[in-house]
């Protein structure tokens, strides 16, 4: 009788670029044992389109509708890094009416980005009624940019030296009752599925990311927070009149779990979500009257050297890296994402842990594609 | 697993689910926030108010939606053009009779070039503004038009010179560039003379000069 | 139909000569559930949707007919016309079958699922017994339709789903069984005559244990219905849509039809064996009436599963198995012991049974109570009370 050996080998399964879960494009090439990962390679740039190249093609303030697409679930944020480095090679002066009607919009904008983050972290999770309530509350957040700026999604709202519209007239009154309604609202969207036992069970204690590890990954922005290192740009390095408002720097306290598991990442975002209605709230009653732009001349040229400029978007702390040669546009621009970070991180966590707590993983991290591959 | 966190799990799991249970059906008895777009005017502001309970309502007034241009107040200085992220904007010009126009923003400005082609290709702007912002007569503007479905992608460039005027305006514009022609060679031809004259006058000075030294001499 | 069924029933009970007689009336008696059942499986989808809709602050299919109620006939017909695509590489006799197989272990129940008090298509004295069996054909469709398709996502939904259902047929039986102790019968019109008109006579508010196996059933049905939060052989977000991922048109159709039938088919069972079937008090019972009675019920039951779905999130593979073989079925058999000893005590003490049913009857009214104040507050806090003072763009 010939002697069979029992052999096994690992399923290579393809995980996107058309995946329900990974948020964009993006594909995961992961080897497993049944349900069990054992290796997971993520393969990133199927949303490559070259925007750090176009900017050398672009005179300075053309290239501001492109950083509205580097990461287009918080396009203000984007604008505003942009922006300011530019603002700080050429030395502008931005009108502070400017900075208190960036500040705002651009936290608007971190509460609809959050609640993106954390309705797809639902909806991964397979509730999806959270993700269609906190969808629900984005687009009144979408009604009140548009009313600032006229578009929803892609909003170019910035300008080289301060923001392009004045507050329409009912701005202040429409956002703050906005706000009285969001605020309960943002609660029950919590009482709905953050306290939920499963939901819980799924998140708690999984793919935990050490204060250590986080650093060597130099994980940024929610995810480094939800490890239990109490670092954010807006703090910590302030910029514009972040210096001058009171808000907290919430960070994962490990909320009957592990610090630094998925839950942990989740429910910092919904801390911050918090914050911002706090910030917001704070620049209405501060805001001065005034001009809402600096002149800057058309076609401008900045004096010649280099800039990095960081903030705190959404996704963390993005990074501009503009290197300028004293010509109409910049020769070379860099632009350093948070997502990209978040991404380096998946393979090692992956490892042992189930294709659903994947998907978990990618959720929690907040990843969008965009932004990952630019 | 102790017998204590076995019992603490079921009441966790049941409690919260009382709760989110208790969260979904009361959206079930919240009006829908929907708004039924093409049964619901969205750019009213009254249809709005009856179907939307958001803080939008109707379209606001700097919404950023198809490009519009009058051309009666372009002066066809081609700053949008060279403002164009994209390059969507195509014009061409002629030059016309002058007149005085009168922009949007109540500045009035000599208008001496009118364009005989502007086209705006939709298939590719990306509604940013940046080409209404340096408009020196706010000749282009957004509209709040936004639906824009066409059944051919040529469709999609909004050409904004009739046919017929691009005829006229060519043939006023040959014309006038021919008596531009003509003023300007007229204009030529008086500056050579007068500063043939003008020479002349300089020669005759430096011979009078000159003479006039020989005759001291 | 009801009418149908009771004199087609007659015709077979009036022992008919001739067996082509016999087979006619079978096929008229399979024809009408069929009609039954594509009804019930089209309107549930279209029930689902929408009261999804409105839980999502959306409305749901409206276009087709009034209130878009005729949207399952356009979404079948749609799916009739589209390509009957098989993977290549697929196991066709396999592909072909395991969808016919789901629908079979669904439409098999039907046989014994009771009408209202008096109606049966057969009345087997083994019909709960017939029933789990036969939907365990459920499990081989969708393992077949898992490993015939040649996509590793439909493999990983397929073992799934066998591991699934062969675990969770264990619960649904151990908790059927405190009740058929009660009862002393498999027969669902026993099963029915057993409980009686108000609710504190039902089988759920018999005893305690019965009442937690009611919950236990509840969810271990949900788990071999493939409902949320037990959706994970399909969990759209992790296995893209599961082992039907490869499944185009009419054989799609078929996986959900079964599906939302079985839906139907929990609530039905439910109703029947624990909230007291079709009966109706004050003498109000007829044959009619208590049909519509039991329709009610399995339908309330069926919105809960729906209402459920969307609320919760989905269990993880080995939290669904830790829930079930760590915490469902020791408490199955616990539930089972306790209503055997409940039953003694009963023997004994006659009146403690009226006294436990009440108050267990009180205490679902105060947590009703309870749930309407917390859905009160609920609708005030999700309510837009803002711009109505705010016009102007
Ligand atoms: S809106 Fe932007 S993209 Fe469109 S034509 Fe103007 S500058 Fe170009
Ligand atoms: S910038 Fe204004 S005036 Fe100049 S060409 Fe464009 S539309 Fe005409």
């Amino acid at each position: 009788m010939v002697k069979e050996e029992l052999k096994t080998e690992y399923m290579t399964i393809n995980m996107g670029p058309q995946h329900p879960s990974t948020h964009g494009v993006i594909r995961f090439v992961i080897k497993t044992d049944g349900e069990i990962i054992h290796h997971c390679e993520p393969d990133v740039g199927y949303l490559h389109r070259s925007i750090e190249k176009i900017a050398e093609l672009m005179p300075w303030q053309s290239f501001i509708p492109y950083t509205d697409r580097v990461d287009y679930v918080a396009a203000m944020n984007a604008n505003w890094s942009y922006c300011m480095a530019v603002e700080k090679l050429a030395g502008i002066e931005v009108p502070e009416r400017a900075e208190y009607l960036r500040v705002i919009v651009s936290e608007l904008n971190r509460i609809s980005s959050h609640l993106v983050a954390i309705g797809a972290a639902d909806m991964d999770m397979g509730a999806y009624t959270p993700f269609i309530h906190a969808l629900r509350e984005r687009e009144s957040i979408n009604d009140l940019l548009e009313l600032i700026c006229g578009a929803r999604l892609t909003y170019n709202y910035m300008s080289l030296g301060g923001v392009r519209f004045d507050a329409p007239p009912l701005f202040k009154e429409k956002t703050l009752a906005f706000l009285d309604h969001f605020e309960p609202v943002h609660e029950q969207i919590h009482r709905l599925i953050s306290d939920n036992h499963i939901f819980q069970k799924r998140f708690r204690k999984v793919a935990v990311v050490s204060a250590d590890m986080a650093k060597k990954y130099n994980l940024v922005g929610p995810n480094l927070r939800g490890s239990g290192v109490k670092f954010d740009v807006r703090k910590d390095e302030p910029y514009s009149i972040y210096d001058q408002l009171d808000f907290d720097v919430p960070v994962g306290k490990g909320f009957e779990g592990v610090v630094g598991d998925c839950y942990d990442r989740y429910i910092v975002r919904a801390e911050e979500i918090r914050q911002s209605v706090r910030i917001i709230r704070q620049c209405f009653d501060k805001m001065p009257e005034g001009d809402i732009a600096a002149k800057v001349k058309r076609v401008l040229k900045p004096p010649a050297g280099h800039i990095y400029v960081r903030t705190e978007t959404p996704r963390g702390d993005a990074g501009y890296f503009i290197s300028c040669d004293g010509k109409t546009s910049p020769e070379r621009v860099k632009i350093r994402t948070g997502s990209f970070t978040a991404m380096s991180i998946i393979p090692e966590l992956a490892k042992g842990l189930f294709i659903a707590d994947l998907v978990a993983v990618i959720g929690s991290f907040d990843i969008v594609a965009p932004e990952l591959d630019r | 697993m102790g017998l204590g966190n076995y019992f603490k799990d079921i009441k966790a799991g049941l409690t919260s689910a009382f709760e989110g249970m208790s969260i979904s059906l009361a959206s079930l008895f919240v009006r829908p926030v929907t708004v039924q777009y093409p049964d619901v005017d969205v750019k009213s502001d009254e249809a709005m108010r009856e179907n939307y309970n958001g803080p939008l309502r109707g379209m606001p007034d700097n919404y950023r939606g198809l490009l519009d241009v009058d051309l009666e107040i372009c002066i066809s200085c081609k700053l949008c053009e060279k403002a164009c992220p994209i390059d969507c904007i195509l014009i061409e010009d002629v030059k016309i009779d002058k007149k005085q126009i009168v922009g949007r923003n109540g500045k009035s400005t000599m208008k001496m070039k009118s364009p005989i082609q502007f086209d705006i290709d939709n298939s590719k702007c990306m509604f940013c503004g940046l080409c209404v912002d340096p408009c020196p007569t706010g000749a282009i503007v957004h509209t709040n038009e936004f639906e824009f479905n066409r059944s051919d992608r040529s469709q999609l460039i909004s050409r904004f010179v009739k046919a017929d005027d691009r005829a006229q305006l060519k043939v006023r514009g040959a014309e006038i560039a021919i008596e531009d022609a003509k003023a300007k060679a007229e204009k030529a031809a008086k500056k050579k003379a007068e500063a043939e004259a003008k020479a002349k006058e300089e020669e005759e000075a430096s011979k009078d000069q000159s003479e006039a030294k020989g005759t001291k001499e | 139909m009801d009418i149908l069924i009771q004199t087609i029933g007659d015709i077979i009970n009036a022992d008919l000569g001739s067996p082509l007689a016999a087979f006619i009336a079978l096929l008229l008696v399979s024809l009408a559930i069929l009609g039954f059942m594509s009804l019930t499986a089209g309107g549930l989808s279209f029930i689902e949707r929408r009261v999804a809709g409105r839980m999502q602050s959306r409305i749901g299919p409206n276009r087709v007919g009034p209130q878009g109620i005729l949207q399952f006939m356009a979404d079948g017909l749609k799916c009739a016309q589209k390509e009957d695509l098989i993977p290549d590489g697929a196991d066709r006799l396999l592909f072909k079958l395991a969808p016919v197989l789901c629908f079979i272990g669904v439409f098999g129940t039907f046989a014994v699922l009771p009408w209202g008090n008096g109606f049966f298509a057969s009345e087997l004295n083994v019909g709960l017994l017939y029933l789990m069996s036969v939907t365990s054909l459920v499990v081989i469709g969708m393992l077949m339709a898992g490993w015939s398709s040649n996509n590793k996502w439909s493999l990983l939904g397929g073992m799934r789903s066998a591991a699934q259902m062969v675990s969770y047929e264990i619960p649904v039986a151990l908790s059927l069984l405190p009740v058929i102790l009660l009862c002393g019968s498999l027969s669902f019109k026993e099963l029915i005559g057993a409980q009686g008109a108000m609710p504190w006579d039902w089988n759920i508010l018999n005893s305690p244990f019965t009442f937690i196996s009611f919950f236990i059933f509840f969810l271990a049905a949900l788990a071999e219905g493939n409902r949320t939060p037990f959706d994970i052989p399909e969990g759209e977000s992790e296995l893209v849509a599961g082992y039907c991922t490869e499944y185009s048109g009419l054989r799609f159709v078929f996986f959900f039809f079964a599906e939302w039938a079985n839906l139907y088919v929990i609530g039905a069972v439910a109703a029947a064996v624990f909230l007291g079937g079709g009966h109706l008090p004050f003498g109000l019972e007829s044959d009619i009436v208590s049909l519509l009675v039991f329709f009610a019920k399995s339908f309330f039951m069926v919105f809960i599963i729906i209402w459920l779905r969307w609320t919760l999130p989905r269990f993880r593979v080995d939290q669904m198995m830790t829930l079930c073989w760590k915490t469902l079925i020791p408490l199955s058999f616990v539930m089972l012991f306790g209503q055997a000893i409940t039953l003694l005590i009963y023997h004994e003490l006659t009146f403690l049974q009226s006294i436990v049913s009440l108050v267990l009857f009180a205490i679902c009214v105060l947590v009703g109570v309870k749930f309407v104040s917390r859905v009160l507050v609920n609708i005030k806090e999700q309510k837009y009370k803002m711009m109505h003072t705010l016009t102007g763009s």
